[in-house]
């Protein structure tokens, strides 16, 4: 069987990668996680959650061009697979499954304080 | 520029400890990450950014894996232990002999270690060992230097107010004075009397210097009142059970006058203490007895601690100018000769505490010690054993080789170096020593209760040391290196094409040399043979000497203190009645160790200034002592019951050789205490004291006011007679338990220390044996195997086989010849430098030599009969018929 566990953090580097695209390696990542959430983490550890993740399946990788101001090294581009997008789209059907049965469906009735 | 990069050093650490497919990205991703930091704020920020980036990117999955270097290393060594397994299973009995004798001799080793340990390991517990000692004697004359403990009781201040150094001074009475010893005991109310041995005295100081751990009480207060006396737990328990004693009385011997107040309990004597007992009685504030003697008399212990960073020498020499400014002149007033002499020899000496158990000075003290000299025995003992089951291995391993010399070979031819063929016979030796030290630890870990027994000792596997394991462990690989390396040099030399060839030669350089270990074994061996039947001789002789007086058949009734004079008398002659009794005495002087003792000064009384007098034992017994005894008495006439004989002594023949006298009868004697008396009788000399000794002069004075009655008895069924004895103490005494010894088992008890070393001797005697035995055994199998051929062929030619036995043994009985030629005059070296010291020692005999040779012979035979009968047997066509 596939794996088709993953955590919050691997499930939004797995989200960036799909939305960073051509951009989508681990300097870039984290950088744009850091934009996005207001939380920061290290390139470190974005880049061990990318190696897990293509551990899985989710994720394939190619070195790409080399750039000026990382000293003409090239950088690591990772890419979706289709094993990736299924568990990104389960793990929304799930949460959207569960919002839908959440009591006072409009947004702004969520107080989260009961009457 | 160089401002503008990333920290170089952080990228070559980075270079050098990151998965190789990984470095080109993450180093560009964190150049990237500096720059972007560098632009927006500042460099140094930029630069710490990258070394705390740097640092997280040491993670599981960026390391680069150790590429193993040692992984080969690693295989080889898993392949060694496996063919060292498969050549152990291959060969059992081999196998089995090489690890259990090797095993049995490591065992005996660890159990002699933990005993030597246990042995030096005494008096080590005091916080402040290196200041605490006990002060004796010194006589120095003519090169020769005595000690022992007796010093005068009004010392102790002068000492304290001389001596700034002296921090505390504690005087300690442990001979039978007044009440120290045994006595009856009871807490003040009840009725029944306790029997209880270990009382002493001692000034309250004592208990700080020793640093006696209280349960109630302090070590300042608990002894510092007169009268006061502070007990063990075990003993508080058991008179004052489930309450604080402090405060409480306990009565002695029935007496008003002996009526402590407990002023304190301490916890049990440590038991490698050299110092024991269970009741200590203050010295303070006495009014007579124990704490009261003047300048005359030299009855007191003395235990000091020195303040911290005070020299010993220093202080012992402030010690003689306060004998040459005080002590002699107070000597001088009490009128006592030989001051001149102790001026030029006498002087104190500062023994430290953790000497006094093993007392290599040999001060002269009532303690219980261990040996100094057995304890080097033992040790010699142990490294023999060790060695004989080393060179056993080392033979075996040789011994073993021919049949692996196609490995080597084999191993040589596929590329094998001579290094890794080292590395591979170390290790197994090691494997080998591994095995041998586990089973020796459980062989050593069953025994140890009975070696316990055997020597009187209660030592225990210290597991939880923390230098237990590391020091097995490390053993392990110190025998295994040792064993392993000659075996291991020896086959890894094999050429390649003869050892594949089978032409490997066992005979020259290599059999010359197992014949030279065996010759060792044997050697030492038949000395440890030697050892344990000289140490045997000499016990059975101590035991059996002809000592001057009966001590079978003597039961000695403690206790009889606690009665008045005439109730005493009634008693011993209600006694005397019973048939089974011959004779009985009241008497606390005998001729065993724990018995009373005294010693006074005596002089011919003419000569009382002019000369400085000689010390003799005083004993005071009744005119039943000799009769009792059957102590010989050659002038004169015995003590009269009808007399007082206040004015009488008798004395020994060596008291008459120290007078001078021919005709001793009618001659007045005089004592350091002015006591005159005339010498109505002479006695034969007898053993008083230890046979390790000379006889003393001694001399013996009427005195009814003893504690024991000795009775001798003429019956052969003891169990009647104690009943006899019983059932009148019990009409005497109803509610005292009759207390009783037999003066043969306190003679006895006097050897114990030579009992035991001669029980150890004897059993390593017997374990360097066995394993010497086994080493021939395994020996004889290679032997016959390598022979197997030749043997056959002879007999086909016609040899019988008694012819065939006789060629397989001779080979080695002429090495045991050789080790019985060596071993006769070492042993008797060896054992005439350790009966040197005793005064009645037998002398070494031939025939004790010629059984051990023999003895030694006919082991070897019959450790080689086995194999070599069985080559000797074997129908010549089995053998031969695969060719």
């Amino acid at each position: 069987m596939k794996e088709t566990r993953i955590g919050e953090f691997e499930e939004v580097v797995l989200l960036l990668v799909g939305i960073l695209e051509e951009d989508a390696y681990a300097f870039r990542i984290a950088e744009e996680y850091k934009v996005q959430s207001g939380r920061s983490a290290t390139i470190g550890t974005v880049h061990s959650a990318l190696e897990r993740l293509s551990e899985k399946g989710m994720l394939v990788s190619e070195m790409g061009k080399p750039g000026v101001k990382r000293g003409g090294r090239r950088k690591r581009i990772y890419q979706l697979t289709a094993n990736g997008q299924a568990v990104l789209r389960n793990s929304r059907d799930i949460k959207m499954s569960l919002w839908n049965q959440f009591p006072g469906l409009s947004l702004d009735k969520l107080n989260f304080a009961y009457e | 520029m160089n401002r503008n990069r990333p920290p170089a050093l952080v990228e070559k650490l980075l270079a050098k400890v990151l998965r190789e497919d990984l470095i080109e990205e993450i180093l560009g991703d964190l150049e990237e990450k500096y720059f972007a930091v560098a632009e927006s704020q500042s460099v140094s920020l930029a630069k710490l950014t990258y070394w705390y980036q740097a640092l997280n990117y040491l993670k599981p999955f960026a390391i680069r894996k150790s590429k193993s270097k040692y992984s080969t290393q690693f295989q080889m060594f898993k392949h060694y232990i496996k063919i060292s397994w498969r050549t152990l299973l291959r060969q059992k009995v081999f196998s089995a002999i090489e690890i259990g004798g090797f095993a049995i001799g490591i065992a005996a080793c660890l159990l002699i270690t933990l005993y030597i340990k246990h042995q030096t390991g005494y008096d080590q517990h005091y916080v402040q060992k290196d200041r605490i000692f006990r002060m004796v004697n010194q006589w120095s004359e003519g090169g020769e230097t005595g000690y022992w403990t007796n010093m005068h009781g009004p010392l102790k201040p002068v000492l304290e107010e001389g001596i700034p150094e002296m921090e505390k001074v504690a005087r300690v009475v442990f001979w039978s004075w007044g009440d120290a010893g045994q006595n009856y005991v009871r807490a003040n109310g009840s009725k029944y009397n306790i029997y209880e041995n270990g009382f002493f005295y001692a000034d309250p100081e004592l208990l700080e210097i020793l640093e006696i751990p209280m349960i109630y009480g302090s070590q300042k207060e608990a002894l510092s009142t007169p009268n006061s006396i502070v007990i063990s737990q075990s003993k508080a328990e058991k008179y004052f059970p489930n309450q604080n004693p402090v405060g409480k009385q306990l009565v002695l011997n029935d007496s008003r006058e002996s009526t402590f107040t407990v002023g304190g309990v301490m916890q049990e004597m440590n038991s490698s203490s050299h110092f024991q007992g269970d009741f200590i009685m203050t010295l303070f504030g006495r009014k007579k007895g124990p704490g009261t003697s003047g300048w005359c008399c030299t009855n007191y212990n003395y235990y000091v601690k020195l303040t911290a960073g005070a020299d010993k020498i220093a202080v012992e020499e402030k010690t003689a100018l306060i004998r040459n400014t005080y002590v002699l002149d107070k000597l001088k007033e009490d009128g006592q000769a030989g001051i001149d002499e102790m001026k030029k020899y006498q002087s104190y000496y500062l023994q430290p505490v953790t000497n006094i158990y093993l007392n290599q000075e040999k001060v002269g003290d009532e303690l219980k010690h261990g040996s100094p000299e057995l304890v080097w025995i033992f040790g010699a003992i142990a490294i023999i054993v060790l060695l004989i089951a080393c060179i056993n291995f080392i033979n075996l391993a040789t011994a073993k080789s021919l049949k692996r010399a196609r490995e080597v070979g084999l191993r040589k031819a596929i590329g094998s170096f001579r290094s890794s063929l080292i590395a591979q016979y170390l290790s197994e030796s090691c494997f080998y020593s591994l095995l041998a030290v586990i089973l020796s630890v459980i062989l050593a870990w069953s025994a140890l209760p009975l070696f316990n027994q055997l020597a009187g000792t209660s030592l225990v596997m210290p597991w939880l040391s923390w230098w237990y394991l590391p020091v097995l462990l490390l053993s392990v690989i110190v025998i295994g290196l040792l064993s392993g390396i000659y075996p291991a040099l020896y086959l890894s030399g094999f050429k390649p094409i003869e050892a594949l060839k089978g032409k490997v030669n066992s005979g020259g350089k290599t059999s010359f040399l197992r014949s030279g270990m065996v010759i060792f074994q044997f050697t030492a061996t038949i000395v440890l043979i030697i050892g344990a039947m000289v140490t045997h001789q000499q016990f059975q002789f101590t035991m059996n000497k002809s000592l001057g007086y009966e001590k079978s058949q003597v039961i000695n009734v403690m206790g009889l203190n606690t009665m008045d004079k005439q109730k005493r008398d009634a008693f011993k002659d209600e006694l005397v009645k019973l048939s089974m009794i011959e004779s009985a005495t009241l008497s606390d002087y005998f001729p065993v160790a724990d018995a009373s003792v005294q010693n006074r000064n005596y002089w011919l009384a003419e000569n009382r200034q002019s000369e400085s007098g000689f010390e003799a034992a005083r004993w005071s017994v009744d005119e039943d002592y000799l009769k009792t005894l059957k102590i010989e008495l050659l002038k004169g006439r015995d003590f009269d019951k009808a007399l007082a004989e206040d004015n009488s002594i008798i004395v020994n023949e060596e008291m008459v050789k120290a007078l001078r006298l021919d005709d001793p009868l009618g001659k007045q004697l005089i004592d350091m205490f002015d006591e005159r008396r005339t010498i109505v009788g002479v006695v034969k000399d007898f053993h008083f004291e230890s046979l390790a000794g000379d006889i003393r002069p001694l001399a013996l004075v009427k005195g009814n006011r003893a504690a024991t009655l000795s009775l001798k008895v003429q019956s052969d069924d003891m169990d009647e007679t104690i009943a006899a004895i019983t059932a009148i103490w019990n009409r005497f005494k109803a509610d005292q338990l009759i207390e009783y010894s037999f003066l043969d088992q306190r003679f006895e008890r006097m050897y114990d220390g030579l009992q035991k070393a001669k029980t150890i001797f004897l059993l390593f005697a017997v374990l360097s044996i066995l394993v010497a035995c086994l080493g021939l055994f395994a020996l004889s199998v290679y032997m016959v195997e390598q022979r197997g051929k030749e043997i056959s062929i002879r007999k086909v030619l016609g040899a019988s086989v008694n012819s065939v036995f006789a060629l397989l043994t001779f080979d080695f009985v002429k090495l045991v010849l050789i080790a019985i030629v060596l071993a006769v005059p070492l042993g008797w070296v060896f054992m005439e430098y350790l009966l040197e010291e005793m005064v009645n020692r037998v002398e070494l005999s031939w025939p004790v030599f010629a059984f051990a040779g023999i003895l030694a012979i006919v082991i070897a035979i019959v450790t080689i009969s086995f194999e070599s009968l069985k080559a000797a047997l074997v129908n010549p066509a089995r053998k031969l018929r695969s060719e």
